[in-house]
This record gives C-alpha cells, structure tokens and sequence, in this order.
C-alpha cells in the first residue's frame, strides 16, 4: 500500500540513482553531488525510519505529509538561494574574463601596429626561454 | 602627466565621431579609451577609424557581448591601472550631452582640492533650459542626493551625473569592483562612505546627440528601488578602506 512513507523511499533511492548518474557522466561536479546525496539520504532515513519525522511533526502539531512539504520546501529554497550565489559568482568571473579578453586585444591591436612601423616584433613569443 | 577619457560607447555609431572630435581640442596628456559594450551597430567600425584618424591618442576596447553600462566603465578603470601611468581617469557620455571644455577644469579641481572623485554637476549653476533634465528625472536625482546625504553625510547635488573625473585611490578600486547597472549613485555613495574625499563642480550638459538613452521609462521603477537598495545595503558594510589621513596645517 501506497502512503507518505513509501513515497519518501522511493523518493531517496530516486535522488541517489540520479545524483550517481550525473557524476558518473561528469555533467554534476561532486561538490554539489555532495549536497544532494545528503537530501538523498535525508528522504531515505525518513522514510525508513518514520518514527522520528513523526515526532518532530506532533512535537510540530503538523500532520505527517506536512512536516514532509515543509522539510521540502525548506530545501528547495536554501538550494535555489544557493544557485542564484553561484550565479552571482559566475557572473563575476564572466564579466572579468570579458574585460580581460577586450584588454588583452586592444593591447595586440597596439602592439601589432607599433610592429609594423618598427619592423620589429613588440612581445617576446618564445616563452620556453625564460 | 597622462590623464585616460573613458568613454562608454552602446550603439553609438551617430553620436561617437562628433564626440570625439569635441574632445581634440584639449591638451596633451590626454588619451581617450573608448568602450564598445558590444553594439550591434556599426559602433566598433566607427571607434576604430577614429583611433586610426584622431589628433589625441584612441585606445578602443571591444566588450564581445553588451555587458551593460557599469562594466563597460569599470573596463576603462581596468584600462588605467593595467595599462599604468594614468593620474585621472575622467567618464564621459559617447552621446554628446558632456561637454568637454569642462574637462580640464575637473581635473583642476580634483587635483587642487586632492579629491578622490569630482562629479560634473548640472544644478549648481544655471545654463538655461536643455541643460538639467526632465522635472521627473530632477526629483529622483533630489531623492538620491537626500539619501547619499543622509547615510553618509556627504553633501551632493548630482548624484547621478556619469560626468566625472576619478583619482587613483577610486580608480583601483572601482577597476576591482564597480556597480554594474546605474553606477554612478552607488560609486558615490561608496567613495563618500569610505571617506574618500568627493567634491562637485559646475558644468553644463547638452541633450543627447543620438543613441538610446539607458534610463527608459518602463525602467525608471526599477532603477529607483534597486539604486536605493544598493546604497542601503552598502550603508551596513563596514569600511573597506583605511582612514586618510588628517590635512596636515600650513605653515
């Protein structure tokens, strides 16, 4: 029979199969695999072990289900408020490598014209010498 | 002594050549940075003949995406302290409302006065109609004045002016961080908040020449809240700079 608890571990053994799936691709670094093996684990326990969620929620005066979508909804948020701190970060390093590229050619650009008054090249290109 | 004129340049193409050539007029010392924030017009074409054509050196940096007004301008901040030798770097619109004879004098200003950062401001001395902006527009720029002012004490008329000439001290910092959309409130607010020495000096704008404004009305709400939230959030950091020191008395 279908219930809460149930659900719960299928649930956990869900997320474990596609975290492990996404790392073994490599198209999930295990840095956040980490975090999402443990809410894989959270559902698993949870759902093994009802008992204890059980007590938080009388302790709670929730029912069962909605200590579940709490606990849930608690999750999603602290994971998408780190999501848009990574994208903060991201876009950060995104502006600096822009910035560095703009750079960079304008500094070619110079250079390239001032060799080809000089007839002499600008930058050293053999760096294995030094 | 060199001084770097960053000019932030989005589509435009129309305005770009005769903002330039007002420019040719001052001294030597001066170079100009011009900043392609990935225009979708002819913009890169057109910064590049004039670098090729102009009297004053053009240096022309080409953003590969439009990354928006606050990183184009920190580019020409990261220009100046990469490149080097730089003593002032001055902003200056590409759309012809800044006027350049002014230029000097900001310069003059920042350096007599030993200021971090010297806005262009337009509502300390009257250059007729055209010269101030809209009624609307002039009660937001009041709104931020009162709010710089009341969160950090610094007295300021325009707040908002993109016109403005910065020292090395804000130059290293704003090529390390810089606000990325509707800069120039939340620059000042810093620079006065870490008490970098901020001073104004009068000078006269024009209306834009062409391109598109990056203050449509359907933004004006948006830019609002989110400078206000900026420096409101700014107010509860703590200092990121060391106190300067006290102005030694003249003999």
């Amino acid at each position: 029979m279908i219930n809460a608890e149930f659900l719960m571990l299928l649930g956990g053994i869900g997320a474990f199969v596609m975290t492990l799936y996404w790392v073994r691709v490599r198209e999930l670094r295990e840095r956040y695999a980490i975090a999402w093996l443990t809410v894989a684990t959270l559902l698993l326990l949870t759902g093994l072990f009802p008992g204890a969620l059980k007590g938080i929620a009388e302790w709670a005066h929730l029912s069962y289900p909605a200590l579940v979508l709490f606990v849930a909804l608690g999750l999603i948020y602290l994971n998408s408020f780190f999501v848009s701190v990574s994208l903060t970060r991201h876009y950060r390093w995104n502006v600096r490598l822009t910035q560095q590229m703009a750079l960079l050619e304008e500094r070619l650009r110079r250079l390239e014209g001032k060799e080809a008054i000089t007839g002499e090249p600008q930058v050293e290109t053999d760096v294995t010498s030094k | 002594m060199r001084h770097l004129i960053v000019i932030p340049a989005y589509n435009e193409e129309e305005a770009l050549p005769q903002t330039v050539a007002r420019l040719q007029g001052l001294p030597a010392g001066f170079e100009i940075l011009i900043v392609n924030d990935g225009s979708k017009d002819r913009t890169r074409d057109v910064a590049n003949a004039l670098a090729a054509t102009s009297r004053l050196p053009v240096h022309v940096a080409h953003l590969p995406i439009n990354c928006g007004i606050g990183v184009a301008v920190q580019t020409g901040y990261r220009f100046a302290v990469t490149d080097g030798g730089y003593r002032y770097v001055v902003q200056f619109d590409a759309d012809g409302q800044h006027d350049a004879d002014y230029i000097p004098a900001l310069v003059a200003a920042a350096e007599r006065d030993d200021l971090d950062l010297c806005v262009g401001s337009r509502f300390i001395c009257d250059f007729g109609p055209g010269s101030r902006s809209t009624p609307a527009r002039r009660i937001g720029i009041r709104f931020f004045a009162w709010l710089i002012g009341a969160m950090s004490g610094t007295k300021v008329t325009d707040p908002t002016s993109g016109f403005r000439c910065v020292g090395p001290r804000a130059c290293r910092r704003f090529a390390d961080s810089y606000p990325e959309d509707y800069p120039e409130p939340e620059s000042l607010f810093w620079c006065a908040r870490n008490r970098l020495r901020v001073g104004e000096l009068p000078v006269r704008m024009f209306e834009r020449q062409g391109g598109v404004s990056s203050i449509r009305k359907l933004k004006a709400a948006y830019y609002m809240v989110k400078v206000s939230l900026a420096i409101l959030f700014d107010r509860i950091r703590g200092h990121e700079l060391p106190a300067l020191p006290l102005p030694q008395p003249t003999a």
